[in-house]
Order: structure tokens, then C-alpha cells, then sequence
């Protein structure tokens, strides 16, 4: 009797979905901010990606937002809103591309079919960094100041994923199974987190 | 002449070369500028001057005209040139740079490129902004004016860069060498005239006048011209430089570089009456950002020259300068001291060489919109120079400037 209770709570919980909210902690126990988290659910079929598209913007020589992340599939603009030109690129795996960029003449955009962390660069402004994480899950955040961050899904079994740009290797996603119900959960990283260096730049500094 | 000439032709060419995936950004600025200068006659208009201006310039003057192409040749190929237009001491158009360069993508955390032409070394951190102009004070530093008159790299420069990001450090590091032909007569305006204060750069095809200087009328000196023609080569020889920049959190950014002409002394062209100095020096730049609104940039620049068989003239020279930069909103204000100084090392009695001085700038700009910007400027200048007794002039004079600019870009 109570096991069918559950089951129709968990399916109510479900069907309603609700916001689990999640705490991440580096390794000395310290809030985690800017982890990506990301839920993928047991046994999960294949997702669908919005058909609007993502933006990884250029303001000030910086990439707005530093991070962004995409469920597998999405299409992801690179608009720049600088006066100078940009020349975004990446090596990395999961996708390998070059864009040069003008204010106000956009490129087509690009889909991101691979999973996996993309590091963007700047082959004129070396100091631009980003990244673009394509995850195999529409259920995605980035954690707060406090580590926290809120997901909206349903009850149930899922593989929480987390990663962080101070990651001595990028490429590298701890996963961790868990069952999401209402109680909050939390995740420890097992990888040192480096911290991120804040950089002086200003419209001068390309000289 | 003909440095320009092949310049502007291997600009030209390559664009051609690469025109069909072309794609060019092209910027420029005008800026006007009313003077109120003193009495002494600039160097440009064959006086003993030190500005670029004096009471002949007490009109609206065109001060910079600059159009700055950046021409996207291919992935990893690019050219760049910068068009001045100037009406002082004559009109004349003409190029500052024109180089292409090569910078490769890399999945290296290295980082590396390689400029081919003519360009400015990027020893100074006075001169960021559009055209090698100065985002701070109007009249560029003592160090910097003559860069910016006698100076210029016609040939290859590489850099390798070791971006702190890319390594998730504080630190960057980017070292820089060069290898030049031209600029065999670099050093003659620091032995005649001394070191000025202006913004007037020397366009590839220009000479700039070196003003009365008796010892020119000597038969030892009867081949050197009244003008001279800085990116002449004279010898046949290539000149090389090396510089380090090292750079903290972008928030400190220091370089250092060490420049060699390796001018033959013994080697004059007759027909255009150029010698070749062997002029050596090392320049150390520093920019600080004590916050995002003031920053401190300084300069120091320690070298020799010598010109003629037997080291007819041999001189060393010295400068730096110390700039405070403030910008709070749309205002902008920098003040610099500049100290400067000849040193006469050759015992050639009939040819004095000796100068030093020193100026204080103070410039205000206002940002009125995206393109429009005002800006006032005050300067003044002292100066001493042996050489200018021999034409009935004080060696010592005292000067002073105030300017009104408006400039527009886009």
C-alpha cells in the first residue's frame, strides 16, 4: 500500500515537475559558484532542442555569457556587439570551428551536435576565453555565488553531471547517480577547482 | 621613396592577391585642432621650435587625418595600412604603416604571429589608440614624438605569445624579434635638433626638416641634406630588434626592447644626402592601472649614435617620461613630465651636439558622444642647445602651448 502511495506521489511530483534544488561543494566544502550541473534522467530517450537559438555574444572583448550551456543539438549565434572584429575559434572535440566576426553582420549559427565542453578563443584578443557545454539533457543550471542552483524536473532516478571551467582537465564530467525527490540535494567535486583569475583588460590592452 | 613605393605595391598586391574572400574594416578620424602657440619658430618650418606649432599655426589646422584598413585576406592572413593626411609644414598624403600579417589558429597554448612591411615597434604604451595616435595627451612624449618622426620597421617582426589564460595563470608573456632594412639616417633630428614634443608622424614617403644648423655649411658635413629622410636605407645593411612584454592580470604591462640600426657610420648617399648613423638603444615601458579609472605609463629610453668616418659624430641620448591618466565618465585627464638629453661624445669642436630640456603637458578630453571628442591641452617646454648659439638663436628657450581640438572618428 504504501510503495503505491509513493509511486502516485512520485507521479503527481512528476507530472506537476517541481524545482530540486541542489548545492555544490569543492572539496574543502566551500560553496561551488559557476559549476554547470545537469540532470540527465535513467534510461533517458533522446532530447529535443529549442529551435530558437543560443548566443555566445563578444561585449568589451569578453564573451557574454563566459558560460553557456546547451541541451545537444541547439543552434548557438555568435553575435558581436564590439566595433572591432573577432575571430572566435575552438579545437575542441565535441566541436572544432572558426567564425570571423563584424558588428552588425552576423554568421549563420552554429549546431552543436556533439555532447562535451567546447573552449571558445579569440585569435586577436588572446585574453577571451569562454565555453559552450553541450550536455545530453534539457535540465541544466549554473550555480550561484552559493553554490546553488534550481532545476526543474520531475521525481525520480537521474544522473546528476557536474563540471567547472577550473578543472585542471575540462573534458573531464563527474556524474554521480542519484534519485531526485524533494528533499535538496548536494554534491561534493572530487577534482581541485581552480580559481578564476580576473583580468584588467580595457579597449586598449589589444595594443 | 623607394621603401614607400614597394610598400604601397605589396599593399596593393596582396589585396588583389587575396581579393576574393575580402573582407575589410575600415575606421578613421579627423581632428581639428586651434593653437595658440609662442613665438619661436617650429623645427618643421625650419626654426628652432620644439612644437609642432607657433603663432603661424594660429588658425584651425587639420592635426590628424587617419584612415585605418584592416583588410581580412584569409583565415589566418590580414592586412593593415594607415592613410595621414597632413597640411603642416606642406599637404601631403601618405602612408604610417602598411604590413600584413600572419597569425596562425593554433590548438598550442602558445600563440604566435609574424608582421611583414612597415610598422611601428611596439615599444611605447603611450600610442594605443587608431593610427599610433595617443588615447591621452595630444603632444606624445619626447621618447615617443620622435619615434613617431624618425622610426619605423621596414621589414619582418615575429612574436611568440604565452597568453596567462591559456595557461590559467596571471601572467603573460609575449617575445618579440625583428629584422629591418631602412632607417639608416634614424638618429640625425636627436643629434641636430635634439628631441621635440608633437604628434606629427612621418609618413614613408616624407623628410622632416632638421632646422638652421651652421655646421652643416663645414666641407665635413657638406654632403648632408637640410631634410631628413628617416626610412632611407642608406647602407645595404639589416638592422634587427628584440623586445620581452610581461604582462600581470593585464593590470601591469611592462617592455622592454633593445633596438640596433647596425648603421654603417662610414656610408652616405650623395644624391639624397643621407648618412647612415648606427643608432642603438633600449627602451623599458611600464603601464599600471591602480583601477579601472587611473593609471600611471612611463617610459625611459638610453642609446647612442654615431655618424661619419671616425666617429665624426658620436652621441648618446636619453629620455623618459611619467604620465598620470584619470578618466571619470566621459572626461579624460593626463599629465606628463618628459625630460630629454643629448650628450655630445665626439671631439669634433665645429659640430655641437649637446641638448636637454624638459616639458610639462596637461590635456583634458570630453567624450561628447561615440565620435565626437573635445579636448583642451596646455604644455610647456624648456630647452638648451649648444648648437643653436652658432645660428643666433639663445640656446636656452622657454615655450608654451595651448591647444583646442575636436576630433570625430568612425
Amino acid at each position: 500500500m504504501i510503495k503505491v502511495l509513493v509511486y502516485v506521489f512520485l507521479l503527481c511530483a512528476s507530472a506537476q515537475g517541481f524545482t530540486a534544488n541542489i548545492t555544490i561543494k569543492n572539496s574543502s566544502n566551500e560553496p561551488l559558484a559557476n559549476a554547470v550541473v545537469w540532470l540527465t534522467a535513467s534510461g533517458s530517450t533522446e532530447i529535443t532542442a529549442p529551435e530558437a537559438p543560443y548566443a555566445m555574444s563578444q561585449q568589451n572583448r569578453e564573451f557574454i555569457p563566459r558560460i553557456l550551456v546547451v541541451p545537444q543539438n541547439a543552434k548557438v549565434e555568435f553575435p558581436n556587439a564590439d566595433s572591432i572584429m573577432h575571430h572566435v575559434y575552438s579545437f575542441s572535440k565535441a566541436k572544432t570551428f572558426e567564425l570571423k566576426l563584424y558588428k552588425e553582420q552576423p554568421k549563420a549559427p552554429i549546431i552543436f551536435d556533439q555532447t562535451g565542453v567546447v573552449e571558445l578563443g579569440c585569435n586577436i584578443h588572446d585574453w577571451m576565453l569562454g565555453y559552450i557545454v553541450v550536455v545530453d539533457s534539457t535540465v541544466f543550471a549554473i550555480t550561484d555565488e552559493n553554490g546553488k542552483a534550481n532545476l526543474q524536473t520531475g521525481a525520480g532516478e537521474y544522473t546528476l553531471s557536474v563540471w567547472h571551467s577550473g578543472f585542471s582537465d575540462i573534458s573531464n564530467v563527474e556524474t554521480k547517480d542519484m534519485i531526485v525527490g524533494t528533499q535538496s540535494l548536494e554534491y561534493k567535486v572530487k577534482q581541485e577547482v581552480a580559481a578564476q583569475i580576473d583580468f584588467a583588460t580595457d579597449e586598449f590592452d589589444d595594443y | 621613396m623607394i621603401i614607400n613605393r614597394t610598400l604601397t605595391f605589396v599593399f596593393l598586391v596582396s589585396i588583389l592577391f587575396f581579393s576574393a574572400a575580402l573582407h575589410a574594416q575600415v575606421k578613421g578620424l579627423i581632428q581639428v585642432r586651434a593653437v595658440q602657440g609662442d613665438d619661436n619658430t617650429s623645427f618643421q618650418d625650419g626654426g628652432v621650435g620644439l612644437y609642432r606649432h607657433d603663432t603661424k599655426s594660429d588658425e584651425l589646422i587639420l592635426s590628424q587625418g587617419i584612415l585605418d584598413f584592416n583588410v581580412d585576406l584569409a583565415s589566418s592572413w590580414s592586412a593593415h595600412g594607415v592613410l595621414n593626411l597632413n597640411q603642416d609644414p606642406d599637404v601631403g598624403l601618405g602612408l604610417t604603416q602598411a604590413y600584413i600579417k600572419y597569425q596562425p589558429l593554433t590548438d598550442s597554448k602558445y600563440k604566435w604571429h609574424v608582421r611583414g612591411g612597415g610598422f611601428y615597434p611596439l615599444m611605447s604604451l603611450e600610442n594605443p589608440d587608431i593610427g599610433w595616435t595617443s588615447p591621452y595627451n595630444y603632444t606624445n612624449s619626447a621618447i615617443n614624438s620622435w619615434i613617431g618622426e624618425e622610426l619605423r620597421t621596414v621589414g619582418i617582426e615575429a612574436t611568440l605569445k604565452r597568453p596567462a589564460k591559456r595557461f590559467n595563470s596571471k601572467h603573460s608573456f609575449s617575445f618579440v624579434g625583428a629584422t629591418f632594412k631602412g632607417n639608416d639616417p634614424t638618429g640625425t633630428l636627436l643629434a641636430w635638433r635634439g628631441f621635440a614634443l608633437h604628434d606629427r608622424q612621418t609618413t614613408f614617403n616624407e623628410g622632416v626638416n632638421i632646422g638652421p644648423i651652421a655646421s652643416l655649411n663645414e666641407f665635413d658635413l657638406r654632403w648632408q641634406s637640410g631634410r631628413v629622410l628617416p626610412f632611407e636605407e642608406v647602407d645595404g645593411r639589416f638592422g634587427y630588434y628584440a623586445g620581452v612584454h610581461w604582462d600581470y592580470l593585464k593590470k601591469s604591462q611592462f617592455r622592454v626592447y633593445y633596438y640596433d640600426n647596425n648603421g654603417d657610420p662610414s656610408t652616405v648617399n650623395y644624391s639624397s644626402g643621407q648618412y647612415a648613423w648606427d643608432t642603438r638603444f633600449a627602451s623599458v615601458a611600464w603601464l599600471y592601472k591602480f583601477n579601472s579609472k587611473t593609471r600611471v605609463i612611463a617610459q625611459l629610453l638610453n642609446g647612442e649614435t654615431e655618424m661619419g668616418a671616425n666617429a665624426l659624430i658620436d652621441n648618446a641620448f636619453y629620455s623618459h617620461y611619467l604620465m598620470l591618466s584619470h578618466k571619470e565618465g566621459k572626461h579624460r585627464v593626463s599629465v606628463r613630465y618628459d625630460y630629454f638629453k643629448v650628450t655630445d661624445n665626439d671631439t669634433t669642436a665645429f659640430d655641437p651636439n649637446a641638448s636637454h630640456g624638459e616639458g610639462v603637458t596637461a590635456t583634458w578630453r570630453y567624450q561628447l558622444s561615440n565620435s565626437w571628442q573635445l579636448g583642451v591641452e596646455g604644455s610647456a617646454l624648456k630647452s638648451f642647445i649648444k648648437n643653436r648659439a652658432a645660428s643666433g638663436f639663445a640656446q636656452r628657450i622657454s615655450q608654451q602651448q595651448i591647444m583646442l581640438n575636436a576630433q570625430w572618428r568612425f
